[in-house]
């Protein structure tokens, strides 16, 4: 079956180009907001944020605030290993209070955090399907009963956040994996194949999306002046590949 | 601080529920007495324990249980010793030994470096329990995923018919996680008391029994210590308790020790005239 005549694959392949463009604006904004007011409320340290890399078994630190924030965003960890690696594995939340007298566990923290805390509250990130991340709370000097319940609430906000974006980097599988759901065997069957086969979005189109993103946020003009410049370059690009 | 679901512990929210009006009431004195768990065979379905930690010494056996999509089952058992990756069942192992000095700790390790499989390896945890006539599991782990449902019932009802007492700690969100809100479990959630021999019953469930929590001095990786907050620390608090009645008493079921709990529960109203009703 040739790709023309195949409307849903086209559609799969159509959907995982334009997916990255359309990532909600403001996604890391978002996640850094978060990360900052629950630093703010709980009068925290620090607060960090880690994503599952599903297929590197890693965490990685997204977002931080605060002390060490520097050193940790971008910064990956293995899934087994420390706090943070026990919350995902297990997707229970922990708090551990004095961690400094053993320097064993202190090292530990420190490698996921870029800062030595005295105190560590860790709260699984999970949506409906599964765990996904974890958000630390570092030296929270405001204490109340509620800690968990409150950073529960900041670690759904978050976990939602980040599937909403997941949805449109990977729009060409999401699609049809989303419509098998809702369909009756035999159409399932088809419509997880075409997810399947849907094109994984490729990092070239996602950079370009993300200097979207970045024009986004710009002004009117430069919009405006932006996207004449790229109608232009892109003008003086299919000429030259014109045969002469 | 207080974790998800033990509020309903707290000392103004708990309702005192009547005693079991029998000829002589249940103590704790004859649920457990001196009993030290001596006998009796208690898994720890987590990260590993740490043998040798002072808080721990030395464990009867351990399983490490890794996903494998080459095996048949899908997953690879490695008998014999290994490290706790984490440090959380070393907690768990250190508090059961508190309440139970003398039982016969398993580790069986599932909790590992990759997630991939994460709830075939839990499942074939319980399984390797059930197979190994353990007499209770400590589960501090749950999945909310709805595709495990039906696996874990199974497993869970199992346990329930062979009298393996499967203890597990609610989840923090209050939504359904499995396989710690099934009847056939000891669903357990925090309260601030420190006494491990203290227990209440929430008469208003899931959420079943009432543990120390909060605050707790538990043992972790590499022979520490530290203090620790979360469900997962109350639930091997009536872990040991359980092995304890179950080293006293053998052969209870599930649903017997369940009621010696709610007997025993510190919120458990033993003022009512002991007598037929």
């Amino acid at each position: 079956m040739s790709q023309s005549s195949d409307p849903l694959r086209e559609i799969a392949r159509l959907a995982a180009d334009l997916g990255p463009a359309l990532v909600p604006a403001g996604h890391n904004e978002l996640l850094r907001s978060i990360t900052a007011a629950a630093k703010e409320l709980f009068d925290a340290a620090a607060c960090s944020m880690a994503v599952l890399d599903e297929e590197a078994d890693e965490l990685v630190f997204h977002v931080a605030s605060g002390e060490g924030a520097e050193e940790v965003e971008g910064l990956r960890v293995p899934m087994g290993q420390g706090i943070a690696g026990w919350v995902v594995t297990s997707g229970q939340p922990i708090a551990i209070e004095d961690v400094t007298h053993d320097p064993r566990f202190a090292v530990d923290v420190a490698e996921s955090t870029g800062y030595v805390p005295r105190s560590i509250l860790a709260m699984p990130l999970e949506t409906d399907r599964a765990v996904i991340g974890v958000i630390e709370v570092l030296d929270r000097r405001s204490q109340r009963d509620r800690d968990m319940e409150l950073l529960a609430l900041f670690a759904r906000q978050a976990a939602l956040a980040i599937e909403n974006s997941r949805v449109f980097t990977d729009l060409g599988r999401a699609l049809f994996a989303s419509l098998e759901r809702s369909a009756d065997e035999d159409l399932g069957e088809t419509l997880r194949s075409v997810a399947a086969g849907a094109p994984k979005p490729g990092s070239d189109l996602a950079d370009l999306a993300a200097q979207f993103h970045r024009l986004a946020l710009l002004g009117d003009d430069e919009r405006t002046a932006a996207t004449r410049l790229v109608g232009e370059f892109i003008d003086y690009l299919e000429a030259k590949r014109r045969p002469r | 601080m207080k974790p998800a679901w033990s509020e309903q512990f707290d000392a103004d929210a708990l309702r005192p529920v009547e005693a079991l009006k029998l000829q002589q009431p249940i103590t704790k004195e004859w649920a457990w007495g001196d009993s030290t768990g001596s006998g009796v065979k208690v898994a720890i379905i987590d990260s590993g324990v740490e043998v040798g930690h002072p808080a721990v010494g030395d464990i009867a056996g351990g399983i490490a249980i890794e996903y494998d999509p080459d095996e048949e089952t899908l997953v690879r058992l490695v008998e014999g010793p290994h490290e706790d990756l984490f440090g959380h069942g070393t907690a768990c192992a250190g508090i059961i030994r508190t309440v139970a000095p003398d039982c016969e700790i398993y580790s069986v390790r599932v909790l590992g470096e990759r997630l991939t499989g994460k709830g075939i390896v839990f499942a074939a945890g319980l399984r390797w329990c059930i197979d190994n006539q353990m007499n209770v599991v400590n589960l501090s782990l749950s999945s909310g995923k709805r595709d495990h449902f039906d696996l874990f019932h199974e497993l869970a009802d199992e346990a329930y018919f062979q009298n393996v007492m499967l203890v597990s700690a609610v989840n923090n969100v209050p939504k359904p996680s499995y396989p710690s809100l099934y009847s056939s479990v000891f669903s357990v959630a925090s309260h601030e008391r420190k006494d491990p021999f203290s227990l209440d019953y929430n008469p208003s469930p899931p959420v079943e029994f009432g543990a120390p929590g909060i605050d707790v001095e538990v043992a972790w990786s590499g022979g520490s210590r530290c203090l620790a907050t979360g469900n997962s620390f109350a639930a091997p608090h009536i872990a040991g308790l359980v092995t304890r009645i179950l080293g006293k008493h053998r052969g209870l079921t599930p649903f017997e020790v369940k009621t010696i709990l709610r007997s025993v529960a510190d919120n458990a109203d033993r003022t009512t005239k002991s007598g037929p009703a």
